[in-house]
């Protein structure tokens, strides 16, 4: 078995897991059956965290140690953090509109420094996409996987600093106010998309592998022909190619 | 330009979050989300009648009644209690004891809300005794 088989089913484990505590656990007395969809919420709140954080150091790997294997890490790494940023997004919503009474709301913090932060990732993908050259397109997509990061700590601290409709932290502190058997479903289901992100990463990485052979390739080809017109990719720099 | 062409959707998606908080924050004068009960007493003299603002605060025990077009209930933060109007249907889950959060403006001593919404609070408690008490009453 290759380590992408074992991981995607270590994930289809783990995610039968969360759901069985996911359907175990009590509902909260305010929120009835609404209570589950944090089940997914947090978890892919929690990813879309770890996601960045991941690109962060990756981003840095690259621009100290110049190998092409941490800018794949930084991009899949994004890729699967913007997908899950926008899966929090979509649950708050739906979570939202019955229990607040609104899916959205302009004024909140938590809401407004997410959705930037998935935009400005999304404006990471872009920019990857708008420059040819592996290296230089490695380097300045680093800059901005660092950069942007600042928008991480701002998304998930928002509710203690400003007030907001979106509630405050419920997990992280000393008296965490949750119900214990709902602690455990949702901590399972943070640890089950855990495994999942490992899965989709190993995938991605392998994929992000194969789509720079190709373009390694392209460009050999290319090259030949077109004479001077057309320069091969910036590769010198690179070990690991 | 091509290359460019996928910076599009990020862009106008920041510049439009960027845009819709701003205008949030410049309508309500202070840069806060809401006003505590306190705190709209304190700056009672800021915002006269009519002057609209967010308020938010506990629904308390026993205050909540309906009316013909919508409810009326008191919301209080320790310190002070304030007399909502509000006019609409409240969220599903609205009733007393929790955190609500009213936009509308003074009308001498009560204030008048045309939008309410539910704060849930960062509390995840089972029921404590049997039989359905989150059930979601209908009449109110």
């Amino acid at each position: 078995m290759n380590r992408h088989r074992i991981l995607g089913l270590s994930a289809l484990v783990v995610i039968a897991i969360g759901l069985y505590f996911g359907s175990q656990a009590p509902l909260d007395q305010l929120q009835g059956e609404y209570t589950r969809i944090m089940y997914v919420h947090v978890p892919s709140a929690w990813l879309a965290y770890l996601s960045f954080l991941v690109t962060l150091v990756a981003s840095i790997l690259w621009l100290t140690k110049r190998r092409l294997v941490f800018d794949r890490v930084a991009e899949s790494s994004v890729s699967i953090g913007v997908f899950f940023t926008a899966l929090a997004l979509m649950t708050g919503m739906i979570w939202g509109y019955p229990v607040w009474g609104t899916f959205w709301d302009w004024g909140d913090a938590r809401m407004m420094t997410t959705a930037l932060m998935f935009f400005v990732y999304v404006g990471y993908l872009a920019l990857r996409r708008s420059i040819p050259d592996p290296a230089m397109r490695a380097t300045r997509s680093a800059v901005l996987g660092i950069v942007a990061f600042f928008l991480v700590p701002l998304s998930y601290l928002s509710v203690l600093i400003v007030r907001t409709l979106h509630q405050g932290i419920t997990v992280a502190r000393p008296d965490s106010p949750i119900d214990g058997e709902i602690l455990l479903a949702l901590l399972s289901n943070v640890g089950a998309f855990t495994v999942v992100y490992l899965t989709f990463m190993s995938l991605k990485t392998a994929i992000a592998r194969g789509e720079e052979e190709l373009e390694e390739q392209s460009a050999a080809v290319d090259a030949t022909p077109a004479g001077a017109a057309i320069t091969a990719p910036n590769l010198e720099k690179v070990r690991d190619v | 330009m091509t290359r460019y062409r996928w910076f599009v959707l990020p862009a106008i998606g920041a510049i439009v979050v960027i845009i819709g908080w701003m205008v949030f924050l410049s309508l309500g004068e202070n840069l806060v989300y809401y006003l505590t009960p306190n705190e709209a007493v304190e700056q009672r003299a800021d915002f006269p009648d009519g002057e609209r603002f967010r308020l938010g605060g506990q629904v308390e025990e026993g205050s909540l009644m309906e009316t013909d077009n919508g409810v009326e209930f008191t919301v209080s933060d320790g310190a002070h209690e304030i007399h909502i109007v509000h006019v609409g249907a409240p969220p599903e889950l609205f009733r007393e004891g929790v955190g609500a959060i009213v936009e509308g403006a003074w009308d001498g001593d009560v204030f008048r809300s045309d939008e309410l919404v539910v704060k849930h609070d960062e509390q995840y408690q089972a029921p404590e005794d049997e039989g359905h008490p989150y059930e979601v009453p209908t009449d109110a």
